[in-house]
């Protein structure tokens, strides 16, 4: 039984949003619920058909498999299977995969009696992957438009998408989103350091406590979030990144379509010292 | 004071989210649709219907004028100095003057190039250049004819759309930083429209454009083997081709993407034929500089010089005027036979031309060092 | 059925006399500490005091010269103009020497002398602050998790400004200060070198950076989550497990099968942040030294997917064979 010591009593029933206490159940360590089945199924069907997908292509050279959208002439409407079908169908899979994801995660908390934060930061995660691979497309008229499932595959369309806007990193929105990226980056490590540093101090020390990280950011910036406030920070970093990626993104294209450093135009016109 | 501060702080805000949403050039839905790779490879021609429409609307061919006939005296014969298009008709020499005048100088008119006083004379220099832009455009629609301009071909509207002078053309940069303490700035860290308002080098048609002999390696910065194993070029080399190539995305009003599959700009055999295209256009941009413009600089007066007193030149924008075919790609040289072809042998620079009117004279131009 | 998230805090707790830190042999603190309501409703409210000892106070003071060389060579590029010093300065560098003067210690000041010196002034900086870092994790009898954290950062800056471009043998190859001008370099730098994307040690450390975020988000979101259970007193969690820790660790392995324990969740913070920058800098340290195009580089060992054919044959005109070539 993969139970950990203390489990059995946080085993109980109820807090399901849907199918009452049909699925309630568990399967080793995973909580299955209804979206539990319902995700397996999407995870299930999407896997096998990117598996497909693979073996009618000419490769199953894991580095270079596609699973290319369809061409641009499709516009919104269902492409024949091998000529981006598969990639529209594993689209929905993915994204019925991912939502069960979210839900089930609902239910655990409801079941937890703890907060939504998770799902909710999962939520912008879906937000920004759906925003890739359909409102994006939409907005341009074309499901082509979504990037292609492949490892090096997705890096090449990355790289076109950006060099269709001469050079991405002058779109302010990306410049956000890396900013984002990199802050969290640094935060996280500045606070697990801090954690780290405290549980496991110098030879000889005692273990530390809040005061102590207090001090120490305090001591070095003059400034000391504290232990929930780093929490709330690095949520808010991360889901900023998250946000601004997907902005980034859906702007290029159906809102601005020429290079990204003539956007800043607006800045070197501005009245004051045009 | 703090009230104060963030009055003026929300006002600023305010006033350039207004500034960044209003000034910019934002656009919308609906797209055009324009593929150019493999699907899913983001190979794309990114525009919106209404940009298309627009950019077609701006890049109407004006209509071509009625046909000539071709009998009756030759325009040698009937008027004086007529050194390239002597063999056409008088009715056909007329013709392509009035097209010319509408080509060029609309509200100017004939007296544009030609002496009120004498038709005949070389006295204004608008005429002698005139007269080596009519050689150049039968170059460009002969010599260049398979490889880059085709079937369409040139007139004088391609380029100077009613303007006397192109709107495209460019001039050297004189360098910057000659103080002791001011720092030599590369020729880029300004924002220059040249290359797209990026930081990126703004002097790169010189460094690419002015030279029939620029090396085929100047703009390739890639190695060519996956190890090191020659000595590579340095980054700075290769902020100058990417300063060229946004140059001409912008002069075509395309991305990157037109010509190459960006994963690797360098390949050819991943590249679209776009740019082949491409490839001819700069060589024929590179001809054109040294074999027709940088010769006219003595014949330029000052004001139509560059601070640096260098001639106007073309760039990939003066035809194409960001369109990715120049005057929405329609034959404009069908009508115009006279100008597809070279007319006499001889290649007329301004100084050699005969000076037949008394009183006239004509500057002999200084040749160029490539 | 609306729970109160802990978003932010409701109501805010300020002691009569703020936390002067920890007493330890050298905390001679400057500053009088205040409250703001801003910072209250997210984290601490209190602000200040800081320890400036003389190594910070040098660091520090090394750089605001780095700062002001590079601002003042920005200014001086327009001419002095202090307006379009404002408008221009996305746009403004201070560039490294020209690759004509290879490692010349010292080039002409205007011609990258000055992004010497302010390189020098902004290394001596940044690594006087790790010495303070380190100083004050052992004052305070900390691990020292923290400054090697921030060692793997000070690598990937070192390895960009100055360990590549001597391996280069060009200051040449350095980044130049400046907005704008450090993300053309590094779009010049990613297409000179054959798309770094193909270069898997930026695959790494982009995967890091994605998974540092992932992480932190996961992390963040779980401690919120279970906040109403205390399960921001992570030390308290560490050392003596309480229900936040349980229901912390039972979520994630309902969710994925897996968990990680109070402590652990910080190891894997830890190492993602600081793989970051520790595998884009060997990504950055290979480049042009050890493999001159990655695209190739990838092709060569069978990574680059092939995509079937759109147009006929394109080959490059310059290869042609000479014919009637215009």
């Amino acid at each position: 039984m993969a139970m950990l010591s203390f489990e059995r009593k946080y085993r109980v029933r109820g807090g399901t949003l849907l199918g009452g206490d049909l699925f309630d159940f568990w399967v080793g360590p995973f909580f299955v619920g209804f979206f539990g089945v319902v995700g397996l199924f999407f995870t299930v069907l999407g896997t096998a058909l990117v598996i497909y997908g693979a073996a009618i292509g000419p490769t199953w050279n894991v580095w270079q498999i596609n699973i290319a959208p369809p061409d641009i002439s499709y516009g919104l409407k269902l492409a024949p299977l091998k000529e981006g079908g598969l990639w529209q169908i594993i689209t929905i899979c993915a994204l019925g995969s991912f939502v069960s994801w979210a839900l089930r995660e609902v239910e655990i908390c409801r079941k937890l009696g703890i907060g939504y934060h998770v799902p909710v930061a999962f939520g912008m995660a879906i937000f920004a992957y759906f925003t890739l691979v359909v409102v994006r497309p939409f907005l341009m008229g074309a499901w082509g438009y979504g990037f292609p499932y492949g490892i090096l595959s997705h890096l090449d369309w990355v790289s076109n998408t950006g060099y269709q806007y001469l050079h991405f990193h002058y779109n302010p929105a990306h410049m956000l989103a890396v900013t984002f990226f990199f802050t969290t980056t640094l935060a996280l490590a500045m606070h697990g350091g801090l954690i780290l540093s405290s549980t496991n101090p110098s030879k000889g020390e005692t273990v530390k406590t809040p005061e102590h990280e207090d001090t120490f950011f305090r001591d070095t910036i003059g400034y000391s979030i504290g232990t929930l406030g780093i929490h709330r920070l690095g949520l808010f970093l991360a889901l900023s990144a998250g946000f601004w990626s997907a902005v980034c993104i859906v702007i290029s294209g159906p809102f601005w379509t020429q290079g990204w450093p003539q956007w800043w135009g607006w800045w070197l016109n501005l009245p004051v010292w045009r | 004071m703090k009230t104060i501060l963030a009055v003026v702080g929300g006002a600023l805000a305010l006033f350039l989210t207004i500034a960044m949403f209003g000034g910019a050039g934002w656009t919308h839905p609906p797209m055009a649709v324009k593929q150019t790779g493999f699907r899913g490879t983001g190979m794309d021609l990114i525009r919106t219907r209404a940009g298309n429409e627009a950019l077609a609307e701006a890049n109407r061919a004006p209509a071509p004028a009625d046909p000539a006939d071709a009998g009756g005296d030759k325009a040698s014969a009937v008027y004086e100095n007529v050194q390239v298009l002597g063999d056409l008709s008088a009715e056909q020499f007329n013709r392509l003057m009035v097209s010319i005048t509408e080509w060029v100088a609309p509200q100017q008119g004939c007296t544009y190039c030609h002496s009120t006083e004498n038709m005949a004379s070389d006295e204004l220099y608008q005429k002698r250049v005139a007269r080596r832009m009519l050689q150049m455009t039968q170059t460009i629609n002969s010599t260049w004819k398979e490889n880059h301009v085709h079937e369409a071909g040139v007139t004088c509207y391609t380029c100077h759309r009613g303007n006397p002078v192109p709107a495209n053309i460019w001039f050297d940069h004189p360098v910057q930083g000659a103080g002791r303490f001011i720092p030599r700035n590369n020729s880029q860290n300004i924002a220059s429209p040249e290359v797209g308002n990026t930081s990126l080098p703004y002097d790169v048609y010189q460094a690419f454009y002015q030279h029939k002999e620029t090396s085929e390696d100047a703009v390739r910065v890639n190695a060519t083997t996956a190890l090191p194993e020659t000595k590579g070029k340095p980054i700075q080399d290769a902020e100058k081709t990417f300063a060229i190539m946004i140059s001409m995305s912008q002069s075509l009003g395309v991305n990157c993407t037109f010509c190459h599959n960006t994963r690797s700009v360098a390949q050819w055999d991943t590249s679209t034929p776009n740019r082949v295209h491409a490839w001819y256009g700069i060589r024929m941009v590179r001809e054109l500089n040294q074999d027709y413009m940088t010769p006219l600089t003595s014949t330029f007066p000052r004001n139509r010089l560059g601070v640096l007193g260098d001639a106007p030149k073309i760039n990939c924008a003066t035809c194409h005027n960001g369109a990715n075919k120049p005057l929405n790609g329609a034959n404009v040289i069908g009508p115009y036979p006279e100008l597809s072809h070279p007319t006499i042998s001889a290649s007329l620079p301004t100084g050699e031309a005969k000076d037949p009117i008394p009183g006239t004279n004509t500057p002999t131009p200084k040749p160029t060092q490539p | 059925m609306a729970y109160y998230q802990n978003i932010f805090t409701q109501v805010q707790v300020r002691p009569l006399v703020p936390d002067q830190g920890v007493p330890v042999a050298v905390d001679d603190r400057v500053g009088k500490p205040f409250n703001s309501y801003l910072f209250g409703l997210l984290g601490n409210s209190q602000v200040g005091p800081i320890y400036i000892g003389y190594i910070a106070a040098l660091s520090i003071t090394c750089g605001v010269i780095a700062f002001e060389i590079i601002g003042l060579n920005m200014w001086a590029s327009v001419n002095w103009d202090p307006v379009q010093f404002v408008r221009q300065l996305p746009w403004l560098a201070l560039e490294p020497p020209l690759p004509k003067y290879g490692l010349k210690v010292l080039p002409p000041l205007n011609e990258g002398g000055w992004w010497l010196i302010a390189g020098f002034f902004l290394t001596t900086s940044i690594l006087l602050w790790w010495v303070h870092l380190y100083k004050r994790a052992k004052a305070l009898g900390l691990g020292l998790h923290v400054p090697y954290a921030f060692a793997s950062a000070i690598w990937l800056y070192l390895v960009l400004g100055f360990i590549r471009p001597l391996l280069m043998g060009s200051w040449s190859e350095a980044v130049p200060f400046g907005i704008f001008p450090h993300l053309d370099w590094t779009a010049a730098f990613s297409l000179r070198y054959g798309n770094l994307f193909y270069n898997p040690f930026h695959m790494l450390s982009i995967t890091f950076l994605y998974g540092s975020t992932l992480l932190f988000a996961m992390h963040g979101g779980t401690i919120l989550a279970c906040s109403r259970y205390g399960a921001e007193r992570e030390i308290d969690q560490i050392v003596d497990r309480g229900t936040a820790t349980e229901r912390a660790a039972l979520f994630w392995r309902w969710t994925m099968g897996f968990n990680a324990t109070m402590e652990s969740v910080h190891r894997w913070a830890w190492w993602f942040a600081v793989l970051t920058t520790l595998t884009g800098g060997i990504g950055i340290l290979l480049t042009g030294t050890v493999v001159d195009n990655w695209y190739l580089w990838a092709v060569k060992h069978g990574v680059a997917p092939s995509y079937p054919q759109v147009y006929g044959p394109i080959v490059d005109p310059a290869h042609l064979a000479p014919g009637p070539r215009p």
